[in-house]
């Protein structure tokens, strides 16, 4: 089994992120571990990644007209004085990216065909971050997520409710909603996930299947 | 500050001011900052600091903004821009590092710091200017909702709240707002 790779820029992507959505990512008020998929997105997809390069711009017109709000006095002289100070460690990053991050996720088998990883980044408690393969002929479980739901589909093609989504492409659903995603054709379907709240399976092989993979 | 050329400095281009910082030049940082750092600080306080963090953050900002001048580069992006994402990453930061319950707003683990997405755009000074009419062209309450998405920590709650809408509405109203401005900014490529 190979590890996870994120999609190349070919084939192009025919389904894309939001434009709120894009613009959320450049604002940098998006959903913790939801960034994760996007950015999966956007190593895929040129067309968004100019979005958002837009919507970034968007931000420098928005704080160039914003209203001021006066530092005390001594802030620039002690800003100055600090200039040559050695540069604070940056927060941890995932070395080695997304692509890293993704290989580490753990996996667990959770049917026949089907296994689940959930992906350590942070996020919110109840949101989850996961992978999820599914190899041709099985099913993933009927499930209802609480809030909104982004999928990258990083190989092989899923069908969601006649919608056909190839590697490259973006899930966006932002609402409740019960679905029944099933893999698309005779290749294995391998998917970042991210979950606001945790998804509630609706049937009890679902259950089973998710109380083993913790999603 | 030698003080002799107060007149001008208000207006010296904020991109010009970069070059000069990138090589060392304290006198074109202090202009730099009396520039930036209020608007930047204006801009934590909107997104939910405290007026004392976000006076610390404005500073480590200008400090970033200091150690990072020689990579800036015009073509790509507009120094206000430029700024932007650095004043949005630090932000992401800071919220790590408290490692508190807030967690909205990580920047992806793989994008390096302060790069631009931009691959295939010309922005700059042009871009900028582009931006400006798209978005005054805009109906007011669109207006609004854009700039209260980038000025709200968990904008969309914050909005409903903020202008008595339903979450729906404001969801609606965003998805027209922004899907009008790309496409007012496809036209103008
Ligand atoms: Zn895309």
């Amino acid at each position: 089994m190979t590890n996870p790779q994120i999609a190349g820029e070919t084939p192009t992507p025919r389904h894309h992120p939001s434009p709120e959505t894009l613009a959320s990512f450049a604002a940098g008020t998006m959903r913790s571990g939801f960034d994760v998929v996007m950015s999966a997105h956007l190593q895929a997809c040129a067309e968004c990644r100019a979005e958002v390069a837009q919507f970034e711009q968007l931000g420098g017109h928005l704080i160039t007209e914003i209203d001021p709000v006066a530092l005390s006095e001594s802030a620039l002289a002690a800003t100055l004085a600090r200039l040559e100070e050695p540069s604070r460690p940056p927060p941890p990053r995932t070395a080695g990216g997304l692509d890293q991050l993704l290989s580490g996720a753990r996996r667990r088998w959770v049917a026949p065909g089907v296994w689940a990883a959930r992906v350590d980044t942070p996020s919110h408690h109840d949101d989850r971050v996961f992978l999820l393969r599914v190899a041709p002929g099985a099913t993933t479980a009927r499930h209802t997520h609480a809030g909104a739901e982004f999928t990258q589909v990083l190989e092989g093609a899923l069908d969601d409710d006649g919608v056909i989504y190839r590697a490259g492409d973006f899930v966006e659903l932002g609402e409740e909603r019960t679905h029944h995603p099933k893999v698309h054709g005779s290749d294995a379907c391998l998917c970042l996930f991210a979950t606001e709240g945790r998804l509630v399976p609706t049937d009890l092989i679902g259950r089973i299947a998710f109380a083993i993979a913790n999603v | 500050m030698s003080g002799d050329d107060a007149a001008g400095s208000a207006k010296r281009d904020p991109a010009e001011l970069i070059r000069q910082v990138a090589s060392g030049d304290r006198v074109a940082f202090a202009e730099l900052f009396v520039l930036l750092a209020p608007r930047i600080k204006a801009y934590l306080v909107r997104l939910g600091s405290d007026p004392a963090s976000a006076e610390d953050l404005a500073q480590d900002v200008m400090i970033s903004v200091w150690r990072k001048a020689p990579q800036f580069d015009p073509s790509r992006a507009s120094a206000m821009t430029w700024a932007f994402v650095i004043a949005r990453n630090r932000r992401i930061d800071s919220l790590r590092r408290e490692d508190s319950a807030v967690t909205y707003g990580h920047v992806p683990p793989d994008v390096e710091a302060e790069t631009l997405l931009a691959d295939d755009i010309v922005a700059g000074l042009q871009g900028d200017a582009r931006m400006r009419e798209a978005i005054d062209e805009l109906p007011a309450d669109q207006q609004e909702v854009i700039r209260r998405s980038f000025f709200e920590d968990e904008p969309h709650s914050a909005i409903a709240v903020a202008l008595n809408l339903p979450l729906g509405t404001v969801k609606s109203r965003l998805r027209i707002a922004f899907t009008k401005l790309r496409s007012r900014m496809k036209d103008f490529q």
